[in-house]
């Protein structure tokens, strides 16, 4: 079984706590909305450092949802190891 | 045995009901190991609810067994140390709810991270002890902030949430000191996703296994939503309930909505093939 890539651009992706509209659409909670600086205190909290990120890669079925639905086109998958941009 | 109670329960009957387990001398001893250990060291916060990385996910499909093991275990040993859970009824919490103080309403950390969930829609975990009083103090850190309730409050919410579906759960911040209920569900639930989904035990199962009576089972077939383990099915050929002992976690969600009391939870201790099936 294949595990698709995930990529993520962080510098289109504003809030995602206030968007959450891939987290919302993903049939297999695939997505995990994380911070890119671990629990420091004052900058976990703050919506600059929030992430999303691939977690549950083999649960993907490459339905593409979260791609479709995402306002600045920041996600991208593939899974035939191509690379991504 | 549990092992949890063989090490923390000091004569009481389970680990979960000894007080010294929510004591608040406890809780610094969390917060050093995790703020010591720093970003790296906790995939949980910088990934999303993971508690293993990709590497874990590739030797699984890869059927790499030696470093599924080896991966495995470090994140057992990591998980057991600082923060995991085991499955209880709605008996025992409401017990449990009798012995700790604080009580509090807080958001859950998954269903944030899972569904992006907003905090006025987010209120499904129950905090307790002193670091309650961080909630309250910085709402704008522990999102949402806290409703402090009264052990009948308490009571009530655990009832609505059980009502749900969720499954109760003990989790420790810093072994032994207990200082969270988390109401699970699956897929939204981090602890019995990595459970289920990967084989490790962030989550272990409960004292207790359910059984299904066949003289008083109506195949009503009530039950069937309830199970969030895969353990319970509708059995077309009998027209009753099927419960498999071995996935069962002892979360009592079954039991609880059957009209005809078909389902007895039975002590795991008086099982042998499944005492020590954690």
């Amino acid at each position: 079984m294949a595990l698709p890539t995930i990529l993520v651009d962080d510098e289109k992706c504003h809030d995602p706590l206030s968007c959450r509209k891939c987290l919302l659409v993903c049939p297999t909670r695939v997505l995990g909305l994380g911070t890119s600086v671990g629990p420091e205190k004052f900058k976990q909290i703050d919506p600059a450092f929030f992430v999303v990120r691939g977690v549950r890669f083999q649960f993907c079925t490459g339905c593409d949802k979260c791609v479709e639905v995402c306002p600045t086109h920041a996600i991208q998958i593939s899974f035939d190891g191509g690379k991504l941009a | 045995m549990c092992v949890w109670c063989e090490r923390y329960s000091q004569g009481h009957e389970r680990w979960y009901l000894n007080p010294a387990n929510y004591a608040r001398r406890l809780y610094k001893v969390r917060k050093e190991e995790v703020e010591s250990a720093g970003a790296e060291a906790n995939p949980q916060a910088a990934g999303g609810m993971a508690t293993v990385g990709r590497d874990y996910i590739e030797a699984m499909q890869a059927n790499d067994h030696e470093t599924v093991e080896r991966l495995r275990t470090a994140a057992e040993q990591r998980s057991w140390a600082v923060h995991f859970g085991q499955v209880v009824t709605i008996e025992e919490i409401h017990q449990i709810l009798e012995i700790i103080y604080p009580i509090s309403l807080i958001t859950c950390a998954c269903r944030r991270s899972m569904r992006g969930l907003p905090d006025e829609e987010n209120f499904t975990c129950v905090g307790m002890g002193p670091g309650m009083y961080k909630w309250e103090r910085w709402p704008e850190t522990y999102r949402g902030g806290v409703h402090f309730l009264t052990p009948d409050e308490g009571k009530e919410v655990i009832d609505v949430l059980n009502r749900r579906g969720l499954v109760h759960c003990m989790y420790t911040f810093g072994t032994p000191y207990l200082g969270g209920i988390c109401n699970c569900d699956y897929p939204d639930c981090a602890g019995i996703r990595t459970a289920q989904d990967l084989g490790v035990k962030t989550l272990w199962k409960g004292h207790y296994v359910a059984d299904v009576d066949s003289d008083r089972c109506n195949g009503c077939a009530l039950c069937a939503r309830r199970c969030q383990f895969d353990a319970l099915s509708f059995s077309p050929s009998t027209q009753m309930a099927y419960i498999d002992p071995l996935k069962c976690f002892g979360c009592g969600l079954c039991r609880n909505v059957c009209k005809p009391n078909a389902i007895a939870m039975v002590e795991r201790a008086s099982l042998p093939a499944v005492a020590e099936v954690w």
